[in-house]
């Protein structure tokens, strides 16, 4: 922020032409320097999100023109369309239950890894590189070993006698299949908690055993208050990724199904019903399958607003994220 | 349980002096409790490994069974086609959605940076009216799911520009930067002490120069990871692809390849595990040789922000 | 600082100005020189090497016959990327397009996105009803307008193991429902808490059993007259769902059919459930005959038209009809050339009739029905047999497509398994009445 020299009375309008021809100098560099983010910005965020609220109360299917329709595809949308509030159910699910094991799982096997003497560097390869692997690549996979006729994980559970579940096919065992497919792409959640664990200051910890603390109250009062802004920063990321849960629960969804495309069967969003449906899917789906643009940007703005109320969320409380050294 | 300084400083003395350690019976209950834990520890890391791993060789074992035996139960395949692998990668496309997938992330990657860094250091350096709205704009463009404003986009790259049926509607918008290459860059060049810059700016040199001479050095391992992350988010796109390249198998990602492979070559799960394989194989390959740089990435996402 | 409020200022006129930028490319007359050399772009579903073989043998006849006229074949093209191909224009779209289901010829001809086809077929002198079949020419229009022609017909009938049959002594394939009930429990082995066969799969996500399908078998009425959702009036429906939720039951369960429809392999690979003999009957079309022959199956085939509810017993002979249809983007450059293609590949006798021989479709041209030319196999003459019986049925086109269908799906899954995210579903009127609603609602939306 320029700061107003405070220039004596009298000798305020007269400023060194030098300052004025510094400060023009500044404004363009930083133009320059910051042009291609405004293009991006306005063409790529502005530009389009101007767009989604305006086609919200439009009726537009992409061949003829479009013609207003005031507030009824947000009417279809809240009130006729029967996939918005199961996906809306399905995010709340994932959110409080995905992310939470997700950040548990994390911190655990970063507190694992971060234990481990004897082959360290190997446990941390295995425990990383399911997390690099794309994520169509690893649903499929998922969708193959959990399949209830003929997956491993099935026949492993048969042979010690356990119950088989559904997985994928069974609308009780979807979600949970799926976060069992997150928990094991942790790899990224556990360095960073592994990170910030071995920042925590060993002197904490021995001042605190000195004081005659056990390992559960050394990790209470030690550790937690330490990596805190790890957990918050794991809790957002964790929040923002499942607004935009698409392709696992997607691919999920088509390959346990069956339903490749010409025969019979007409694509089921949400698989096994409607237990695996995102928003992010509906838009899709009613965006680009049933070519009702209006009820489709209407899904995008709900989307956006509650990505909106995290971010704000985010501001709030870890407003040391904007640090400005300067 | 840990041991108290007496005891620390007992087997420090007789490590130096290599003289066996006279152990108390305190000691030898802290040596039992230290084996006890060695073996909970590593217990528990191989049932996780177990977790994490044995996906990889299930994919793998179906990979090579026989079309009839991939339908079974088995675990274990009776006999190894090896030619699986080999008809997966001669179907028709496989080579292209490889072609396609280097080019969306290489180009990709590389327009990301050269957009990024220049305005990662004007956030991090300038001081301008609206920079704190900037950023906010820039957090909040970060957070956003793309499903939010593809209808419009689409709309605009496929009737306006004809451009539909290619990966350009997603490589154009990377020359514009990208939020979150952005943001880790900025936090990361906030950290490069003034001083270099200043100094170079008495002698004269300018903001660009100095950016790309002085400042672009040191920030290595900040554009290495970012790099890496725009490279594997690309690599690993599916959204994109389906509703750009779908109509146009010339285009197809690997991605999207894979999941309608099932679709184009009509096949059993040994054949579909077999082409996963291929698709994972690349990228647990590239992490080996670029370990380091990978985890420092993930470091510095979670830990200076 | 002032470059930065201007630059903020220009976004949001750049904006609002590209907002206003939507609107549709108006659709070119068909103004192209069909005689001059041009290359034509020719997207179809066909994705089987055998299929794709047979089309492409079929364009380099056409290609002789016409040498001005290149094709670009593109296959497996589905429905969606045919939509959103067409949505977008440009240089990049196709000039012909078929596709393997008639549930869009609703959207394509009430919203112009193909070009009306009576032009084409004045100026070709092309009598349509001498030319195709009466269903044929229903399903390939919309409220009066027509925009798609028939290429290739499809006749859904009941497939059977005759081996199996022997082997549980049942002589004849059953024609009521009543009997194919027995037969189906006869032919099922229980194996541990699984099958070693199944009669049949009557679980609503296996394959080709679905709820339009069997509902053909009662010749349901979907649509009232205006245009509103016909499925708890018509009782029609409600007997479907509860005898196919009855022979569920009477068959294991659907627990256990779910389980066992788990292990089915790939619908269109070798390992289709009927081809292993993992089921003894199956509801399919006449195309099932030629990729068991290719996939090499042991045993004897049978063919006959599906079973009918006992109080339709005169109708047997009766099926569910679909076929590909052909039409040509309103945003093609070259529609006089596309027609050529399209003229060739749906009138054309010969063509018709080794296209159809060679990926074992039912023809969809008077003339080639009768063609001597034609594949003489008698399981594939009951396929010709229930594409022309006067009860045979399709399900109606609607403008947002196959929606409605899909809504009742939904029903049926809900309904066989009895269990629905929103709690249990027991009483078929109330669901089929709610179903009604959400169709009526959705209609409405997509006016």
């Amino acid at each position: 922020m320029t700061s107003t020299a405070t220039i004596p009375t009298g000798r305020r309008r007269t400023i060194d032409p030098g300052l004025r021809r510094k400060r023009r100098r500044e404004a363009l560099r930083n133009l320059a320097f910051l042009s291609p983010w405004l293009i991006g910005v306005s063409v790529f965020f502005l530009y389009p999100l101007i767009s989604t609220v305006y086609f919200s109360f439009m009726r537009y299917d992409g061949f003829t023109a479009p013609t207003w329709t005031g507030l009824k595809n947000w009417q279809y949308v809240f009130t006729d369309y029967p996939f918005f509030w199961p996906a809306l159910r399905n995010t709340l699910w994932l959110v409080v239950v995905m992310v939470t094991l997700r950040v548990i799982f994390g911190l655990g096997i970063g507190l694992l890894i971060t234990k481990v003497k004897t082959g360290a560097g190997l446990f941390r390869t295995a425990f990383y590189l399911p997390y690099l692997a794309p994520p169509v690549a690893a649903t499929m996979a998922f969708a193959f070993l959990l399949n209830p006729g003929t997956g491993p994980v099935n026949n492993i559970l048969a042979r010690i006698g356990l119950p088989q579940p559904g997985w994928f096919n069974d609308p009780a065992w979807s979600k949970p299949a799926l976060t069992m497919l997150a928990l094991w792409g942790i790899g990224d959640l556990m360095v960073i908690f592994m990170a910030s664990l071995l920042d925590v200051p060993q002197e904490q910890y021995e001042a605190a055993s000195l004081d005659g603390a056990g390992p559960w109250q050394r990790f209470r009062y030690v550790t937690l208050p330490n990596i805190s802004p790890i957990v918050l920063f794991a809790v957002v990321t964790g929040v923002i990724q499942t607004m935009q849960y698409y392709t696992q629960p997607l691919v999920a969804g088509k390959v346990a199904s069956g339903v490749i495309g010409g025969s019979g069967q007409q694509f089921e969003p949400g698989y096994p019903d409607k237990s695996t449906l995102t928003l992010p899917q509906l838009v899709y789906h009613l965006g680009f399958q049933r070519f009702d643009t209006g009820g489709a940007c209407v899904i995008a703005l709900v989307l956006f607003a509650l990505a909106m109320v995290f971010t704000a969320l985010l501001m709030r409380r870890g407003s040391g994220f904007l640090a400005t050294n300067d | 349980m840990t041991l108290s300084r007496a005891q620390r400083a007992n087997i420090q003395h007789s490590r130096l002096t290599a003289a066996p350690i006279r152990l108390t019976a305190a000691g030898r209950a802290a040596r039992r409790t230290k084996t006890l834990e060695w073996i909970g520890v590593h217990s528990l890391a191989i049932a996780a490994a177990l977790f994490f791993v044995l996906p990889f060789v299930f994919v793998f074992l179906t990979a090579v069974m026989s079309d009839q035996q991939a339908l079974t139960r088995d675990l274990w395949p009776n006999s190894w086609h090896w030619e699986n692998l080999r008809t997966v990668w001669e179907t028709p496309g496989f080579l292209t959605w490889w072609k396609n997938t280097l080019i969306y992330a290489g180009l990709g990657t590389a327009l990301t940076l050269l957009s990024s860094i220049p305005v990662a250091y004007a956030l991090a350096r300038f001081k301008f009216r609206g920079r704190n709205f900037a950023l906010m704009l820039v957090i909040s463009t970060m957070m956003l799911p793309p499903q939010v404003v593809i209808v419009p986009m689409y709309l605009f790259w496929a009737k306006q520009l004809h451009l539909s049926g290619t990966l350009w509607p997603l490589i154009i918008p990377m020359a514009f930067t990208d939020a979150f290459s952005v943001f880790l860059l900025r936090q990361f060049l906030l950290t490069i002490p003034k001083d270099y810059v200043d100094a170079a700016k008495v002698d004269g040199c300018g903001d660009f120069r100095a950016l790309v001479r002085i400042v672009l050095p040191m920030a290595k391992p900040a554009i290495a990871a970012v790099a890496l992350f725009q490279f594997f988010y690309c690599w690993n796109d599916y959204f994109g692809p389906q509703i750009y390249a779908s109509e146009n198998p010339a285009a197809w990602t690997l991605s999207y390849g894979l999941e309608s492979f099932k679709g184009a070559h009509h096949t059993n799960w040994n054949l579909t595990m077999a082409a996963t394989l291929l698709v994972l194989a690349p990228v647990i390959i590239l992490f080996f040789f670029a370990q380091k740089a990978f985890i420092e990435g993930v470091t510095l996402t979670g830990v200076k922000g | 600082m002032p470059g930065f409020n201007r630059a903020l200022l220009a976004t949001a006129a750049v904006a609002l100005l590209a907002t206003a930028c939507t609107g549709t490319s108006s659709a070119p007359q068909a103004s192209d020189d069909a005689t001059k050399d041009v290359t034509i772009t020719f997207w179809h579903g066909w994705s089987a090497p055998s299929e794709v073989a047979a089309i492409n043998a079929n364009i380099k006849a056409f290609e002789a016959k016409h040498p001005n006229i290149h094709v670009k074949a593109v296959g497996n093209i589905n429905d969606d990327k045919i939509k959103q191909a067409l949505r977008a224009g440009g240089p990049n779209a196709p000039d012909v397009v078929s596709s393997f289901t008639t549930d869009n010829v609703g959207t394509f001809c009430a919203s112009n996105v193909f070009s009306d086809l009576k032009p084409f077929l004045d100026k070709s002198s092309v009598d349509l009803d001498k030319t195709f079949p009466k269903a044929l020419q229903d399903y390939t229009q919309f409220e009066g307008k027509r925009c798609t022609l028939p290429l290739l017909n499809d006749a859904y009938g009941l497939y059977y193991n005759k081996d199996a049959f022997k082997a549980a002594g049942i002589t004849a394939p059953p024609k009521t429902l009543s009997e194919f009930d027995a037969a189906a429990k006869l032919l099922t082995k229980v194996k541990g808490d699984s099958f070693s066969q199944l009669g049949f799969m009557p679980n609503f996500h296996g394959y080709e059993s679905t709820t339009t399908h069997f509902a053909a078998q009662w010749n349901a009425t979907y649509f009232t007259a205006d245009g509103k959702s016909n499925l708890a009036a018509d009782p029609a429906f409600a007997k479907m769902l509860t005898w196919q939720k009855n022979l569920v039951g009477s068959l294991g369960g659907f627990a256990k059919l779910e389980k066992y429809r788990a292990s089915f392999g790939d619908e269109w690979g070798a390992k289709n459930p009927f081809h292993t003999g993992q089921v003894a009957m199956a509801l399919d079309g006449e195309w099932r005959l030629g990729m068991a022959k290719e996939a090499g199956v042991k045993f004897d085939i049978g063919v006959a038209p599906f079973p009918v509810p006992d109080d339709q017993a005169d109708s047997y002979g009766k099926g569910y009809l679909s076929g590909t249809i052909i039409g040509i983007p309103s945003t093609s450059q070259k529609q006089n050339a596309a027609w050529e293609l399209v003229k060739y590949m749906t009138t054309d006798t010969d063509a018709v009739v080794s296209f159809a021989n060679a990926i074992h479709n039912v023809p969809s041209t008077l003339d080639a029905l009768k063609s001597p030319e034609l594949d003489a196999d008698p399981s594939f003459r009951t396929f010709l047999e229930i594409a022309q019986h006067p009860k045979s049925s399709t399900t109606p086109a609607s403008p947002n497509g196959g929606a409605y269908q899909l809504t009742l799906q939904d029903f049926a899954f809900a309904y066989e398994s009895g269990a629905h995210e929103s709690g249990k579903v027991t009483d078929v009127a109330a669901g089929l009445a709610r179903t009604d609603q959400q169709i009526d609602k959705d209609l409405a939306q997509a006016k």
